[in-house]
């Protein structure tokens, strides 16, 4: 600025109204904002998340309106091994009339007259008078269901119900049992198992064969015609693990029918009833001999005689008049020898028998998975002649699941085997517990063997060709009362094939009778003998343990081969 | 910073919302198709349940009386052969060996 003569400058000091500053309210407003959107997507997601979690609870509504398990009366089918029903829930429908809805009596009884052909309509007629509903039809068919609903009449009410059923009939019988009308098991599987069968979804699944158990009760079906006994049995169990492939005893029942059962004659012969079996103990009795090493199959017995005294009062004859003298242990077992028999076990004493009884689970009851099980008579072992006549099967009992199992112990290398009828899944952890020496099994397999193969054995009809079946024989007069009656309990109790057993069967028949007319046709060797000669294993449940090996055989070496 | 934050979270609730928005169609799709698996699991059980008695043993022995008679025999098994398919040729062998020492 050019300085003027005496011209004043005055600079003034400017204040510039407009300052810029960082405004906070500024910040509210943007945070209004973003609240704001914030607000509404929260808003957004809220509705979603309960249209979501309603659709959710919607289709937890859904299931359990449709679905059986949450039903009353549910119970979860039970499968054998193989998948096929053996008791099965189902749903049906019943179909009832509420006599207060109804508009035309007269009308209502001519269209159920249409449908229901050769029905006996008077009753319905007094059931419709006397106002109170009633069923017309539980378990409809759908066809029929269909016919009354298309009536249209809103006096028809029908009601979604649960049954069980089991396909088989008497199939099963003894195994699964019966439930009572309010869904409770009351025996068998559907009582031991009565509370998983109402928590679980999926199906129980079995040991049992449906294929073999028919072709076994087939058998005995037959033979119990046959021999006219009172009662028969038979087990077929895995020797390795216990499991029960096929379970009949005879006579049994039809699970559909829900009969109530009070006759004792259909007790379960296999778990429930317990027997002296007679000589199928002389088998145990080598076989404790053996495991203490005290004999050895070849070990001889000299100079026995035709009987043997025990105590003051007592003899033990040979059934046998023409058994040698001087026998082996194996030919003591191969001829059924009584006399040996007594011998051996002298040698081996009350306490060691005692205990290897034990080990294979003979003397105490059994632990099975259905309740039905019998328990063998306590033994006192210092009474009198007990010990000598436990070693031909006389005085002690057992129940034929037991006998079974001892079998199983003995072929199987000695390892011990909880028998069962539940298929479980295989545990590789688990391991076999051996109980018995290693010679047992090799020692005892041969001369069972020789006891079906060879003359002087007394179980000849069971040679089924190819399937080298070993076993022992027991005839042995009932125990009635404390007093031995004149009816006998007839058992085979066998293990195929010998070399490499996998299987055990038993089978026992009691109080059977002499069959005139049965034509026997000899394994060992050509031609047939008519009429049953004597009333023993030997002739009676071994000829049905033969055919049953017969039939099942096949199965066995196809289905259940080891790759 | 709080920006970012919060244009995060927000981002967060509308993807978290579209992609619940996407997955609803998925679930409604498998619950649909759960109500038509259940419906044939149904329908199935009871076509094997009548299986399971048509083919059980009883009847089958029934059809074979009825329309077989004495048709079906019985084979003694030791007559069963085997085929064992051995790299580029097929060897028959015996179903059941025989024992060569004698019993």
């Amino acid at each position: 600025m050019n300085k003027k003569d005496n011209e004043n400058i005055t600079l003034e000091e400017y204040e510039n109204k407009f300052s810029y500053k960082k405004n906070k309210s500024n910040l509210n407003i943007e945070f209004n904002r973003v609240a704001f959107i914030f607000f509404v997507f929260l808003v957004i997601s809220t509705i979603y998340s309960i249209q979501l979690l309603h659709l959710g609870s919607l289709k937890l509504n859904n299931e359990k309106k449709k679905s059986m398990f949450h039903k009353k009366n549910y119970r979860a089918d039970i499968i054998d091994r193989n998948g096929n029903y053996i008791a099965k829930t189902i749903s049906t429908i019943d179909v009832g009339i509420k006599p207060k809805e109804v508009i035309d009596k007269k009308h209502l009884l001519l269209m159920l007259n249409y449908i229901y052909e050769n029905r006996n309509f008077s009753k319905i007629e007094k059931r419709l008078n006397e106002n109170k509903f009633f069923y017309l039809e539980k378990n409809i068919n759908p066809k029929r269901y269909e016919e009354l609903m298309l009536l249209g009449d809103k006096s028809i009410k029908s009601e979604e119900s649960l049954i069980r059923l089991y396909p088989q009939d008497n199939l099963f019988s003894h195994v699964i049992g019966q439930i009572d009308n309010d869904n409770n098991g009351i025996s068998g599987i559907e009582k031991s198992f009565d509370i998983e069968l109402k928590k679980i979804k999926e199906s129980l699944k079995l040991t049992l064969d449906t294929d073999i158990q028919f072709l076994i009760r087939k058998e005995l079906v037959k033979f119990q015609e046959i021999f006219k006994s009172k009662g028969s049995a038979a087990i077929l169990m895995d020797v390795n693990n216990g499991e029960i492939f096929s379970m009949v005893s005879l006579p049994d029942f039809n699970l559909n029918k829900r009969a109530t059962i009070k006759d004792v004659n259909y007790i379960n012969r296999i778990t429930k009833g317990t027997y002296e079996l007679g000589s199928v103990f002389k088998t145990f009795t080598i076989a404790a001999g053996i495991n203490e090493e005290i004999i050895e199959p070849d070990t001889e017995f000299l100079n026995s005689k035709k009987f043997i005294r025990c105590g003051s009062r007592h003899k033990i004859r040979e059934y046998d008049e023409d058994m040698p003298s001087d026998l082996t242990v194996e030919q003591i077992l191969i001829r059924s020898g009584n006399v040996g028999s007594v011998r051996i076990i002298k040698k081996i004493g009350v306490e060691k028998h005692k205990s290897f009884l034990k080990t294979i689970g003979i003397l105490d009851k059994i632990d099975f998975d259905i309740e039905e099980v019998g328990k063998p008579q306590k033994i006192n072992w210092n009474e009198g002649c007990k010990l000598e006549t436990i070693s031909f099967g006389h005085g002690i009992t057992t129940t034929i699941l037991q006998l079974a199992k001892g079998y199983s112990i003995i072929s199987n290398g000695g390892y011990d085997i909880k028998p069962t009828i539940i298929k479980k899944k295989i545990d590789k952890k688990h391991k076999r517990v051996k109980i018995l020496k290693n010679d047992v099994s090799k020692k005892i397999s041969p001369i069972l063997r020789k006891i079906v193969s060879t003359k002087e054995g007394t179980a000849k009809q069971a040679n089924v060709a190819g399937y080298h079946v070993g076993g022992k024989t027991g005839t042995a007069q009932q125990s009635i009362d404390k007093k031995y009656s004149k009816t006998k309990i007839n058992t085979f109790a066998s293990i195929f094939p010998t070399e490499n057993p996998k299987y055990a069967l038993v089978v026992m028949i009691e109080s059977p009778k002499l069959a005139s007319e049965y034509v026997y046709k000899y394994r060992n060797k050509e031609g047939s003998y008519t009429g049953t000669p004597y009333n023993t294993a030997g002739w009676t449940s071994v000829e049905v343990a033969g055919k049953i090996i017969e039939k099942i055989g096949p199965i066995l070496a196809t289905k259940y081969m080891e790759n | 910073m709080k920006k970012i934050s919060l244009a995060s979270i927000l981002i967060l609730i509308l993807v978290t919302s579209l992609v619940k928005n996407s997955t609803k169609k998925i679930e409604d799709k498998i619950f649909t198709i759960n109500e038509n698996i259940r419906s044939l699991k149904i329908e199935f059980e009871d076509e094997k349940l009548e299986y399971n008695y048509l083919s059980s043993p009883k009847k089958l022995t029934q059809y074979q009386s009825k329309y077989f008679e004495n048709a079906l025999l019985q084979i003694d098994i030791m007559k069963v052969k085997k085929i064992v398919v051995e790299e580029d040729y097929l060897k028959v062998t015996d179903f059941k060996e025989k024992l060569q020492v004698d019993e």
